[in-house]
């Protein structure tokens, strides 16, 4: 049973527009006795939430006539209902209640996507009763919808700077509560969405501890009410059988990925013109780029060279195909003979023709579409050399040897100051002790070229202090190499990269192939496992595995380098296993890489003089 | 507190918590008359927008009721699907499929007048009322929405139809092939009259629709005339010859009348064709818009608007006291003027 949280969240939206009305039946007639037109009102975050998910069209066919922002000045509609659907904070509470004392709707069904807390509740109680208009509100409700679905497998929480929060030296303990708690309330809500309760493991210390253990603990609260959402849910039909398996993991323990630069056309997309929810915003156009885009779906993870040939063919195809279109009603027109029945038969023709106008049109849109993109991709690429990078990191990465000129001459020469930057700080990070006069050099390169050093001599410091950090290069098999880092790390995480036939494995993707898989396993067996719904007491019951499906989080900012990875290890398992990814944001290279930078000017590493990189 | 579903609830309705922290609420904010009068003071911000309530109340029942008639006629329509869809010779239900196309016809052509009222209504209150312009937004929303739902309905309508004269032709085909001795006879004057139809289709496919009416009557005619000739050819006394062309007639009669249906069928898909190209491009328009399409920019041209409003008006306010101050400063010059010189 594949869990798909996009459609599962979709089928909450859906539920939610009609009012939280049961459906009548699942398929055609399931718009009930009457159907009314709504309107919807929603704040910034929830926009951001449903963009991906639900077009102006659909909207449409659910009967909402009007999407509206709770915060800008809205007018009266006093014959219609109002589906509000907004963040439970003490601002959006005032304004509901401002709204229902105005009268602007008929009614009002408030949704919020999380929890609503007591406080926030009785303020806007008592807002209302004060205004005498309570009896206008038909309904609130909690909906744990509060994550963002980019994709069948891809979702974000949308907490912006996690990482920085996280990992700041003069952060106070309350902020990181408060970071901590919304990270497990945004990993509830992706889990009642399952309608699952996962298993979580986790490493020992650091920020992935503390989340998995405030997850923990509201699984178990939610858990000792009956009914639950999740005893709901497990009582219709479409609930898998197993439980899926939830790994947390922190961005420090692949820094790596977070800032290299990748040569395939989505992770190219995401990092050279920044894909924002599934948006892409060029200097002339704006584009969608996402499941209902067909060559997207098929073609985004193929190298950059391999795309542009795929446009092409598929252009030629698309030219075949109107030619054809015109050859049988264009030529068809003379040698149509007024038969009866070859008239019917020559309509038929020209009624295709015209059926299949639309379906051309889109495909033209969309190679031109695809077409645009590779060429503002191609023109940043050839200005930054961005494939000179790759192969630069990819080398020190995947090899473990550096080509010490291209290095020098990369950083000296063509390319924005971050992307010097990310090349400097993957050289650190890819070997475990650079020689000095190697590093001295890089560094002075670096100072040349006017870049900000704060976010190098922050990866600098941590990696001296710290030995959770993935650095062992490796030439050699696997087994050896797990031994080696047993020995050299000892208890922590060694995350090492490996070399395969079929393109370097991740750390994280190795990782998570050994938690599902509950073999005894040297490097994951110290993970800590919380089971909410096994008793507290004693390690009896406790399941490590193996596990059809797992969700990965990434505390601190994924990438779609290890979505691709993910994907890949769910594909080629046997039998193919399904994996969800998600993290507290997407980010891309060039945005990590100024958060380490925030970073090191927090720790006071900054050099003088530059400012940070500008945006 | 809840009762049991069958749909994955995943929310948690807490609508009963909301009522009685606004039950405390009242209490705690005022005694019991107040709360007597609150359901009473509670109409007070409704009787304003009372008048206008009513008059759109009285659209959101029609739009409602027109929503529902879509409903039920769509589901009359999949019933004819399916009965359309059936392929046994000897088993046709014609008379409840001609029974339910005569149905649905109806229902189809009082939806359309209802949403071509509901339309001027709600082009009449836009204009005359003063209403917001969400309201108006609202409502124009509801009848496009109205009438694309009918639109579809009319479209899986002429699907069906389309799909029913094809079944029937394949049934002709089917009959003639198990009654082959009638239908020697019968195909022969069939053959000979094929290319009077044609021509005359042929004359009448540009002017469209219209023109079928025009163009059956000679048809009819014609067929009267060949009945006529057929009936006096055979003339000869055998009273089974006479039954025979009885029958014959009928035959051709039947299959002269499909044929025209097929006729007109496919004229009437024609000019659908051309209107569909027309409504094609201006129906694009919605559908494939992102929720979040124009926030970004209108939220920041709104804020960009009402900051350059703020500095405007500051320095209006700061002018007003220069000239202020100005206009002090020259009255003092003034009167030491008028003081030296006078």
């Amino acid at each position: 049973m594949a869990l798909s949280l996009r459609k599962k969240q979709l089928d909450l939206i859906t539920r939610m527009l009609h009012l939280n009305q049961q459906q009548s039946s699942p398929d055609g007639g399931g718009e009930g006795e009457e159907e009314a037109y709504k309107i919807l009102v929603m704040d910034g975050p929830c926009i951001s939430l449903l963009s991906p998910v639900l077009r102006v069209g659909d909207l449409r066919k659910h009967g909402v006539t009007l999407h509206l922002n709770i915060d800008k000045a809205r007018q009266q509609v006093p014959d219609a209902p109002a589906v509000y659907l907004v963040r439970p904070t003490p601002a959006n509470a005032d304004r509901i209640a401002a709204d229902a004392a105005a009268g602007l709707y008929a009614s009002f069904h408030i949704n919020f996507s999380t929890s609503v807390p007591r406080p926030v509740l009785e303020r806007l109680a008592s807002a209302t009763a004060a205004s005498r208009s309570a009896h206008r509100v038909a309904r609130v409700a909690d909906q744990y919808l509060d994550f963002i679905c980019l994709e069948d497998g891809l979702f974000s929480l949308a907490q912006p700077r996690a990482y920085v929060s996280l990992n700041d030296p003069a952060a106070a303990d309350a902020d990181i509560t408060a970071v901590v708690d919304a990270i497990a309330l945004g990993l509830f809500c992706v889990a009642s969405t399952l309608g699952t309760v996962p298993i979580i493991r986790c490493a020992r210390g650091g920020p992935a501890e503390m989340v998995a253990a405030a997850l923990d603990a509201r699984l178990r609260d939610h858990l000792l009410a009956k009914p639950n959402l999740f005893t709901e849910a497990a009582s219709s039909a479409a609930s898998s059988f197993q439980r899926p398996v939830l790994c947390l993991f922190d961005r420090n323990f692949e820094l790596s990925v977070g800032i290299q630069h990748d040569w395939s056309y989505r992770p190219l997309v995401h990092d050279v013109l920044s894909l924002k929810l599934n948006k892409l915003k060029l200097p002339t156009e704006k584009y969608d780029l996402d499941d209902s885009d067909p060559f997207w779906v098929a073609n985004s993870w193929l190298e950059f060279p391999e795309v542009a040939k795929e446009i092409e063919a598929q252009l030629a195809k698309y030219k075949q195909d109107v030619d054809e279109v015109n050859q049988r009603t264009g030529g068809g027109r003379d040698g149509v003979e007024f038969d009866g029945t070859d008239l019917i038969g020559n309509t038929k023709h020209l009624m295709n023709a015209v059926n299949s106008l639309p379906e051309l049109t889109d495909r033209k849109k969309m190679i031109d579409k695809h077409t645009n993109i590779a060429t503002a991709l191609l023109a940043r690429i050839k200005e930054r050399s961005l494939d000179g990078y790759y192969r630069c990191e990819n080398d020190m990465l995947e090899n473990g040897t550096v080509d010490r000129t291209m290095l020098l001459s990369l950083l000296s020469g063509k390319g924005t100051k971050e992307d010097k930057l990310r090349l400097a700080v993957t050289y650190l990070l890819s070997f475990e002790a650079p020689p000095s006069s190697e590093l001295e050099q890089v560094e002075a390169a670096l100072r040349e070229s006017d870049v900000d050093m704060s976010a190098f001599l922050y990866v600098k410091r941590i990696k001296s202090l710290n030995t959770q950090f993935a650095a062992a290069s490796s030439t050699a098999s696997r087994s050896n190499i797990v031994d080696w880092a047993e020995k050299l790390y000892g208890q922590s995480i060694s995350a090492v990269t490996n070399y395969l036939s079929d393109g370097r494995q991740l750390a994280l993707t190795r990782t998570v192939e050994a938690l599902m898989e509950g073999k005894p396993n040297p490097e994951v067996d110290n993970y800590i496992l919380f089971d909410p719904r096994a008793p507290r007491s004693g390690t009896a019951g406790q399941f490590r595995g193996p596990f059809r499906e797992a969700i990965v989080f990434m505390i601190g900012g994924g990438n779609y380098i290890e979505y691709r990875s993910l994907i890949e290890l769910g594909q080629r398992s046997q039998p193919s296993k399904h994996v969800i990814y998600g993290a507290t944001e997407i980010l891309n290279g060039v945005e990590f890489i100024q958060q380490l930078a925030e970073l090191g000017q927090k720790a006071g590493l900054g050099s003088g003089g530059s400012n940070l990189p500008s945006q | 507190m809840h009762p049991s579903r069958s749909a994955p609830a995943s929310f948690r309705d807490r609508t009963n918590e909301f009522r009685a922290a606004v039950e405390s609420a009242r209490r705690h904010a005022a005694p019991s008359p107040a709360a007597a009068s609150a359901s009473g003071g509670g109409g007070g911000p409704l009787d304003d927008s009372l008048s206008a309530a009513s008059a759109q109340s009285e659209f959101k029942n029609r739009a409602s009721r027109i929503g529902l008639g879509i409903h039920q006629t769509s589901q009359k329509l999949a019933r004819l699907a399916k009965l359309a869809k059936r392929t046994s010779v000897f088993d046709d239900p014609t008379l409840e499929i001609q029974e339910l196309t005569a149905v649905v016809k109806k229902d189809i052509g009082a939806l359309n007048n209802a949403v071509m009222d509901l339309q001027v209504l709600c082009n009449s209150q836009n204009e005359s009322g003063n209403l917001s312009k969400d309201t108006t937004n609202h409502s124009t929303t509801v009848v496009d929405n109205l009438k694309n739902r009918l639109m579809s309905a009319t479209k899986e309508f002429k699907e069906v139809l389309t799909m029913r004269t094809e079944n029937m032709k394949v049934h002709e085909n089917r009959r003639q092939m198990f009654s082959s001795s009638a239908a020697k006879d019968a195909s022969n004057p069939f053959m000979r009259q094929r290319p009077l139809v044609a021509r005359e289709a042929s004359d009448s496919a540009p002017p469209a629709p219209w023109a079928t009416d025009s163009a059956t009557t000679p048809l009819f005619q014609r067929k009267k005339t060949n009945g006529d000739h057929g009936a006096s050819s055979s003339s000869t006394p055998a009273f089974m010859q006479q039954q025979q062309l009885a029958v014959q007639q009928d035959s051709y009669m039947n299959s002269r009348a499909e044929a025209l249906q097929n006729v007109e069928s496919t004229i009437h898909e024609l000019s659908n064709i051309f209107t569909q190209l027309a409504t094609m491009v201006s129906q694009q328009g919605e559908l494939a818009i992102r929720i979040d399409e124009n926030m970004e920019d209108t939220v920041a041209n709104v804020e960009g608007a009402q900051g350059q409003l703020l500095k405007y008006l500051n320095s209006i306010s700061s002018n007003r006291w220069l000239m202020m101050k100005i206009f002090f400063v020259l009255m003092v010059f003034l009167m030491i003027f008028i003081f030296f010189v006078a």
